[in-house]
């Protein structure tokens, strides 16, 4: 898994079943959502975009969890693949942030009247946004793609240890967001035929999250390898010289 | 040796006095308002100061070299780069805590609260000195910008932590708990963003 023309090699074998099966869960789970689920007797049919907006917010912290550990691998171990793999999410957790930001937003607007309040959870996904974004703007400022990938690497370790207390210095502000949707100890709040499709999206959001990094993991391979001969080999069919 | 450049210093002292000058322009001579604001204005005026003071912490000894010789010496370099970080914080960082105090009169801050101020921003500074070496570090000879935006995202817990403690401190309430976990924060982040700051420059090298 270590070398990047056998991770080539074994992703592009299992990105099409991973295309399928993503593709399948995500619309069959979004439709079910948005189409079929009972709609919601105090707030209507607003809170269908909760199919969005959860997986999407689950998504963007669990990139950057994901990212933080693969960050401690690629300083560690100095694994190639890792730091690649790093920055290869970084752009898609920023787009599942900035999408729960969003559709929170909208959602916001009709039940509880307005935009934006400066609550604990919408401020620390917030601060996740800008996290991602200074991991993003960092790689690009250093040419190497390789020390870019050690550099942040080292900006994901930190961001881990400092979004626990982030998380816990804005949770004494007062607290208009209801709490989690899942939590793994106790039942879920709401009725089945509204959290299985909910978690069917959650499910379908991880899947089209890991198609995607794995497809964005196999071109900045291939961009950062081009020179290599197992690349020419693969593309052109022959040795270079 | 930073003392002989007295713009070393004088910088972000200058800066921080000015940014402080600028609320009442900007907002208005009430002293009410004012007064309400004060702990808050303080406190994001010295933590951009301190962090844009600590911002060309290595790019001297880089250019000079004296950098690479924290790595060839016996001492290990994380406790090069801390006394680094520590005399840059005296030369920079006490400056702005006692330029504070003046910032407290003239913005109103309410009486009997200049002890929880100086005792929070005296961690809190300290705090950004280190970060701010740490995303010096991590931008080594990229623009200065860089390193603040890399920084400022990190610095939000010491805010929130400094902020918390003038709020109850103006309520009358107890803040030393505040004040322990702030001082937690600065006792890990010493050897925890230290380590980090040398994996940084270590990186420069390659």
């Amino acid at each position: 898994m270590g070398s990047p023309p056998l991770f080539y090699r074994w992703a592009s074998a299992f990105l099409p079943w991973l295309g399928v099966l993503a593709t399948i869960t995500f619309t069959v789970g979004l439709f079910w959502g948005l189409g079929f689920a009972p709609t919601d007797y105090k707030q209507g049919d607003v809170y269908r975009i909760i199919f969005i907006h959860v997986p999407s917010a689950i998504l963007g912290q669990s990139i950057y969890l994901m990212m933080a550990v693969f960050g401690f691998i690629s300083m560690v171990w100095r694994a190639k693949i890792a730091g690649m793999l790093l920055i290869a999410a970084a752009p898609i957790g920023a787009g599942f942030t900035l999408i729960a930001l969003v559709t929170g937003s909208i959602w916001g607007k009709p039940t509880w009247g307005t935009w934006w309040v400066w609550d604990a959870r919408l401020t620390s996904t917030l601060i996740l946004f800008f996290l991602y974004m200074t991991i993003i703007a960092l790689h690009s400022s250093i040419e190497n793609k390789t020390k870019a990938d050690r550099t942040i690497s080292i900006l994901a370790v930190l961001g881990i240890t400092i979004v626990p207390i982030i998380k816990k210095s804005v949770d004494w502000w007062q607290t208009l967001h209801q709490p989690s949707t899942f939590s793994l100890t106790s039942a879920p709040s709401m009725t089945a035929d509204m959290y299985q499709p909910l978690l069917l999206c959650v499910l379908g959001f991880y899947l089209v999250f890991i198609f995607m990094l794995t497809n964005g993991l196999r071109a900045e391979i291939i961009s950062r390898e081009r020179d290599k001969n197992w690349v020419k080999k693969q593309f052109l069919n022959k040795e270079i010289r | 040796m930073a003392f002989r450049k007295s713009a070393t210093y004088l910088t972000p002292l200058i800066f921080f006095l000015i940014v402080i000058t600028f609320f009442p322009l900007a907002l208005g001579p009430q002293q009410s308002l004012l007064s309400a604001l004060a702990p808050g204005v303080i406190w994001i005026s010295a933590l951009l100061a301190s962090l844009l003071a600590v911002e060309g912490i290595f790019s001297e000894d880089q250019r000079d070299g004296t950098l690479d010789q924290y790595f060839l010496s016996n001492e290990p370099a994380f406790l090069l780069v801390f006394a680094k970080v520590l005399c840059h914080w005296l030369v920079c960082g006490a400056p702005i805590l006692l330029a504070s105090i003046f910032g407290s009169m003239i913005l109103y801050l309410p009486d009997g609260v200049l002890i929880p101020l100086l005792f929070s921003l005296f961690m809190g500074t300290f705090f950004m000195s280190l970060l701010g070496a740490l995303g010096a570090a991590l931008s080594l000879g990229k623009s200065a910008i860089l390193s603040a935006v890399i920084v400022l995202p990190f610095s939000i817990p010491t805010l929130l932590m400094g902020t918390a403690i003038m709020a109850s401190a103006i309520n009358g309430q107890d803040y030393s708990g505040y004040l322990s976990i702030m001082g937690a924060m600065l006792a890990i982040g010493i050897p925890g963003l230290c380590i980090l700051t040398v994996e940084a420059i270590l990186l420069s090298y390659e």
